[in-house]
């Protein structure tokens, strides 16, 4: 593959800064069927994400009498790619992020409340354009939170990598695609805990520290984000009496 | 989470008034939007909501070999992603035969109106264009039929065209997909001895058999009676003249969406 | 003060015990969508699921009839179950039905007895937290709206509501707007003129 130029004058291809987000949106409960829901757009990712439960696990064997278990299924809708038809359905990829996902929020959600049951979470790319994963985890967060299933904290997710010698935050397509390294991480911002690490490419330890750190200088603006999309809906209401 | 459960018993008292649970008429659509372009990955795209249901389509256009009985044109390709999302009712896992009904049942009222030109898909002897249509349900509140059939000729009549140039697919400076014409469906349920025009999640779970009619302003398109139950001749005439009369309401609202 | 927080969010440097919340580190921390009130110490949550208790009236729908027992759809993370002996009313599934939560059992089904079919109706999920603001001080919100409207309603600690007869539109709406607006004082006065206005 030829290289290609992702920084001209410390300035990315879409002219963002080495550790600047895309901007991001997020609506609560746009799925009135769901426990909880959420939709986000990042950059150019478009995401639903939806909560059904918890209720009774079937088939009986996936049930643990101890605590609930989380089911989570990442998919890509067909059209999603700028490139060619995608296939419907899980492929390998899908099943390792549904895992990953799924193992994001078993770390935070009161499992022992809720023995023998199931949480589903689906998360629906409708677009894509690099850092579904983490858009996606910060996405069902979100619809989780709005569940009303009780939650020990409330993670975001962003990814970042290498370019040359450059480290940046939250890569888009063109990057990831031609990047030296991609670390997409999960927070569970008040204790700042990494709930999701994956990592592909080369980075020396400085390198990783200076991309974690950017993670997580970058978590306040995405809680916030998160938390407004969350108290959104009651505010507005309020407003009606002031 | 919003649940609105009803019986039997109430959509019967109801009807002998002429209404329906929402207080619509029988042979009265739910407000409909259709909004295009909202997936801009896509070739073309649209979200459709019919009252509480929500679907998105998307189209993709791509390179694929010629049919053996159609070798001079490209073809089109319909699938129907019932997404667990949408409702508890719907599972994770391969399309059922509900799925499958509903994206052969879509796919043949665009087929059968030529809304896609597919001559104009042809590229040379081995190589023609194929357009994928996926559907998918955000969120279901019964009809998934119609607002199928809205969103897919949305997101057909707004899609663009990629270039094959250096026997390679170009999707930059991309033309417009050569559109014929507009189809539409209307989709009926009979409950509790009532036909009602595009039934909602409720009725569809009380209704016995179910008929989609698909149409453009001159000919019947497609027609699917689904269910156990059955209709009477008489029945079908009423439906019949009911989707010419209602099909002129759904495709000003396609045109009116995208811009013609 | 009273402040909307979300899970995760630390409401307190000292440890309270309330539902909705855990004590890490000696400091309380959120783990629902509530309202906080650091005066009186209170969290409400905003979005809340139901847990059974014994005692309380549920609404739910037969979701299977077996030969000894029928399984109950209760909207709830577990589902409730009826014995058949225990009750006159012959059931099929997707019937209304009201029962009282005699017990839970140790998987978290609810045993349900006085269990009664109601006829005919809709039925309505409302989130369960905002039930007690539906039912009022002493029932006087619910007689408020079934006075006005002249429908039957049923109230279940679950969250489902039943609804016959009458301005069942109006009942809806009434429900909606509590369930909206059930963090904001003056309620009552708010509902009530609204049934008056459009009942006149």
């Amino acid at each position: 593959m030829d290289k290609v130029e992702l920084m001209i004058d410390g300035k990315r291809i879409d002219g963002r800064t080495a550790d600047q987000l895309r901007p991001i949106s997020i609506v609560a409960n746009p799925i009135r069927n769901a426990a909880g829901s959420a939709y986000i757009e990042w950059g150019a990712n478009k995401i639903f994400a939806a909560v059904y439960g918890p209720k009774e696990a079937l088939p009986k064997h996936t049930s643990d009498p101890e605590k609930a278990v989380i089911k989570c299924r990442y998919t890509m809708a067909p059209f999603s790619s700028v490139e060619e038809h995608g296939k419907p359905g899980m492929n390998r990829r899908a099943i390792e992020i549904s895992k990953v996902t799924a193992e994001v929020f078993e770390n935070v959600i009161l499992l022992n409340k809720f023995p023998g049951s199931e949480i589903d979470i689906y998360i629906e790319v409708m677009q894509s354009d690099g850092g579904t994963r983490a858009a996606g985890i910060t996405c069902a967060a979100v619809a989780l939170a709005a569940s009303g299933i009780p939650m020990r904290d409330l993670p975001y997710a962003v990814s970042a990598g290498k370019v040359g010698d450059t480290v940046i935050l939250d890569l888009n397509k063109i990057e990831d695609n031609y990047s030296d390294a991609d670390v997409p991480v999960a927070i569970c911002p008040r204790k700042k805990e990494v709930s999701l690490l994956q990592m592909d490419g080369n980075l020396t330890k400085d390198e990783f520290d200076t991309a974690l750190n950017m993670i997580i200088n970058s978590g306040s603006y995405i809680s916030q984000l998160q938390i407004d999309a969350l108290k959104k809906p009651y505010e507005k209401i309020e407003e009606r009496y002031l | 989470m919003y649940t609105k459960i009803i019986t039997e018993e109430y959509i019967r008292e109801r009807l002998k008034n002429g209404l329906r649970d929402d207080s619509r008429s029988p042979f009265t659509y739910r407000n409909i939007t259709i909004k295009t372009g909202n997936m801009p990955n896509a070739e073309g795209s649209a979200e459709v909501t019919l009252g509480n249901t929500t679907v998105i389509a998307g189209v993709k256009v791509d390179v694929g070999t010629p049919l053996k009985d159609k070798p001079e044109e490209g073809s089109i390709i319909t699938s129907a992603e019932l997404s667990p999302m949408a409702s508890d009712k719907y599972e994770p896992g391969p399309p059922t035969p509900e799925a499958i009904e509903i994206s052969r049942v879509i796919d043949r009222g665009i087929r059968a109106a030529n809304v896609v030109d597919t001559k104009s898909l042809y590229i040379n002897e081995e190589k023609v264009w194929n357009a994928y249509i996926d559907i998918y349900a955000v969120n279901y509140d019964g009809n998934i039929f119609d607002a199928g059939t809205l969103a897919a000729i949305a997101a057909l009549s707004t899609s663009k065209m990629p270039r094959f140039e250096d026997e390679k697919v170009v999707r930059e400076n991309m033309g417009k997909l050569k559109i014929n014409a507009i189809s539409t469906s209307c989709t009926f349920a009979k409950v509790a001895g009532h036909i009602l025009l595009d039934p909602d999640g409720n009725e569809e779970a009380f209704s016995n058999v179910r008929l989609t009619i698909a149409n453009d302003e001159k000919y019947i398109r497609a027609m699917q009676k689904g269910l156990g139950g059955s209709f009477t001749p008489k029945e079908l005439d009423q439906m019949i003249d009911m989707t010419f009369n209602k099909s002129a309401e759904l495709r000003s609202s396609i045109k009116h969406a995208i811009g013609d | 003060m009273r402040k909307i927080v979300v899970p995760g969010e630390i409401i307190s440097d000292r440890p309270l015990r309330m539902e909705g919340s855990i004590i890490e580190d000696g400091k309380t921390c959120s783990t629902v969508m509530g309202v906080f009130d650091d005066e009186k110490g209170t969290l409400i949550s905003l979005e809340g699921l139901w847990y059974p208790r014994p005692g309380e009236k549920v609404i739910g729908i037969i979701d299977e009839a077996k030969l000894n027992t029928y399984t109950v759809n209760l909207q709830a993370p577990y589902k409730g179950i009826i014995i058949s002996k225990y009750t006159e009313d012959i059931m099929a599934n997707g019937d209304i039905v009201e029962a009282i939560v005699k017990d839970v059992d140790k998987t978290g089904m609810a045993v349900l007895a006085r269990a009664r079919r109601l006829g005919g109706g809709k039925v309505v999920y409302i989130k369960p937290s905002k039930i007690p603001r539906i039912l009022g001080k002493g029932n006087t919100m619910i007689n408020q709206i079934s006075d006005a409207t002249k429908s039957s309603i049923e109230v279940g600690m679950n969250g489902l509501i039943w609804v016959k007869g009458g301005r069942i539109d109006l009942v809806l709406e009434a429900l909606v707007k509590i369930q909206e607006e059930a963090h904001i004082s003056g309620l009552t006065e708010r509902v009530g003129s609204m049934l008056k206005e459009k009942t006149q």
